[in-house]
């Protein structure tokens, strides 16, 4: 199943006796917008500043990152609130509204019997929120108490986040096939509901949070 | 001091863009991939004849967009009340409601960026399949990088799914064709991103622009 070739990486590693070498310690910068490896001399600032490349400009680190990422993140905890306590569909039938939250529709979902879809709607758009705001604040406090265990652990819940991020688009997706599809006039039409807004807004602030956090700063000084 | 990575060229180094290792790269052939030693990230996986394919797909995909964003996906049937809408009437039905902000997020993620990031992936591959270099490629690939994040047609595709079991028992429900086309755009979209190999890309947007 696995052709992926296992390489014997040690030796192209090369150790000072302190630790890893990373870029930063050698001088040497990656280019964020194509990957390209290159020399970044003088000690206060880079001789480079736009990769001759692709033209991105260049950076060590990204630069406010973890300030960027703790304000995308409060906001996000802050618009969880909202999107998980007011309704997000409203449900007309014979002309009688009902409103529903996200959690109510979940558990319509267990009540029909569809264990699988209630599964799915509460992973998407329960738990991975959560996860994201949990995982980067998690891993931002690493940072900050300079906390050097499970690094590798970390890295991975990193990518993982930033790989789930787009997945809570999927109760939005789910309203607007809904609210497009039941319209039937006076028999019943479904319409969103202000929680949809500020759900829509939790999901692009995380997605902005994972871009803004440069998960290089976790390994520094390792 | 002076170690080895200080005395060696420095394009046969390679930084990895999760945790700044730096190390010597090795061959990597195609059908393998290279990981990251420290953190595991992926970082490059050579792919075989990328350009061609990459074009071939990212052609077809063009090719299905249309239909598959405007032909109706399926038509729910209640009491003799018909209604059938595609990905396209969905967005303009949702934008009347009256949520601007929810609406733009759903029509960018599922209609622009796709689009967008198909017609990027089509420039790229015809510019370097006819050895034309113009200045543009570069911003192009960038734009296509960042853009490839919120492009949310797999996303689209589950929503469809959940909503056909949530309303399976209460309609009837028909399929059109446009669900066949949005599926193959799907599959040939996620094909076409895959075969495409940044690494390979840059290298020969570079080699011309010196040259």
């Amino acid at each position: 199943m696995n052709n992926y070739k296992k390489l014997n990486m040690e030796k192209n590693i090369e150790k000072n006796g302190v630790g890893y070498i990373t870029g930063m310690k050698a001088g040497i910068v990656l280019c964020p917008g194509c990957h390209k490896v290159l020399i970044a001399t003088e000690k206060n600032g880079m001789r480079i500043r736009l990769c001759p490349r692709c033209g991105a400009s260049i950076h060590f680190r990204k630069p406010d990152s973890i300030g960027r990422t703790w304000a995308l993140l409060i906001t996000a905890a802050i618009l969880v609130f909202p999107a998980n306590l007011l309704p997000v569909m409203r449900v007309y039938s014979r002309n009688v509204p009902d409103d529903s939250t996200i959690m109510e529709g979940i558990i319509y979902f267990f009540k029909e019997g569809s264990y699988g879809i209630g599964i799915i709607i509460f992973t998407a758009s329960i738990l991975i929120p959560f996860f994201k705001i949990t995982g980067i604040s998690l891993i931002l406090f690493s940072i900050h108490f300079k906390w050097k265990t499970r690094l590798k652990q970390k890295a991975l819940m990193f990518r993982f986040i930033q790989f789930v991020g787009r997945w809570s688009m999927l109760d939005i997706f789910v309203i607007t096939l809904l609210q497009a599809f039941i319209d039937f006039g006076i028999l019943s039409s479904i319409a969103p509901a202000p929680a949809a807004a500020y759900f829509t807004g939790v999901v692009v602030v995380t997605m902005f949070a994972a871009i803004t956090f440069d998960p290089r700063l976790m390994w520094d000084e390792y | 001091m002076k170690t080895t990575i200080q005395t060696t060229d420095i394009s046969e180094l390679i930084v990895c863009h999760d945790c700044d290792l730096l190390f010597k790269s090795p061959c990597v052939d195609v059908g393998y991939a290279l990981f990251c030693p420290r953190c595991g990230c992926h970082l490059c996986e050579p792919k075989k004849n990328s350009i061609n394919r990459t074009l071939a797909l990212s052609i077809t995909a063009l090719l299905l967009y249309l239909p598959a964003s405007l032909i109706p996906l399926m038509t729910f049937d209640t009491f003799g009340f018909k209604q059938s809408c595609s990905v396209f009437d969905a967005v303009i039905h949702f934008y009347d409601t009256g949520y601007l902000f929810v609406s733009l997020m759903v029509a960018l993620t599922s209609l622009f960026f796709p689009l967008i990031k198909l017609l990027l992936i089509f420039v790229i591959s015809m510019c370097l399949k006819l050895r034309y270099y113009p200045d543009f490629l570069p911003l192009f690939m960038r734009w296509h990088s960042f853009i490839a994040e919120w492009e949310m047609l797999d996303v689209y595709m589950i929503g469809i799914l959940v909503t056909i079991i949530k309303m399976y028992h209460a309609v009837h429900i028909q399929y059109e064709y446009g669900f066949f086309f949005f599926t193959g755009l799907l599959i040939i979209t996620f094909c076409s991103s895959t075969s495409m190999d940044k690494n390979l890309f840059w290298s020969l947007i570079e080699e011309k622009s010196l040259a």
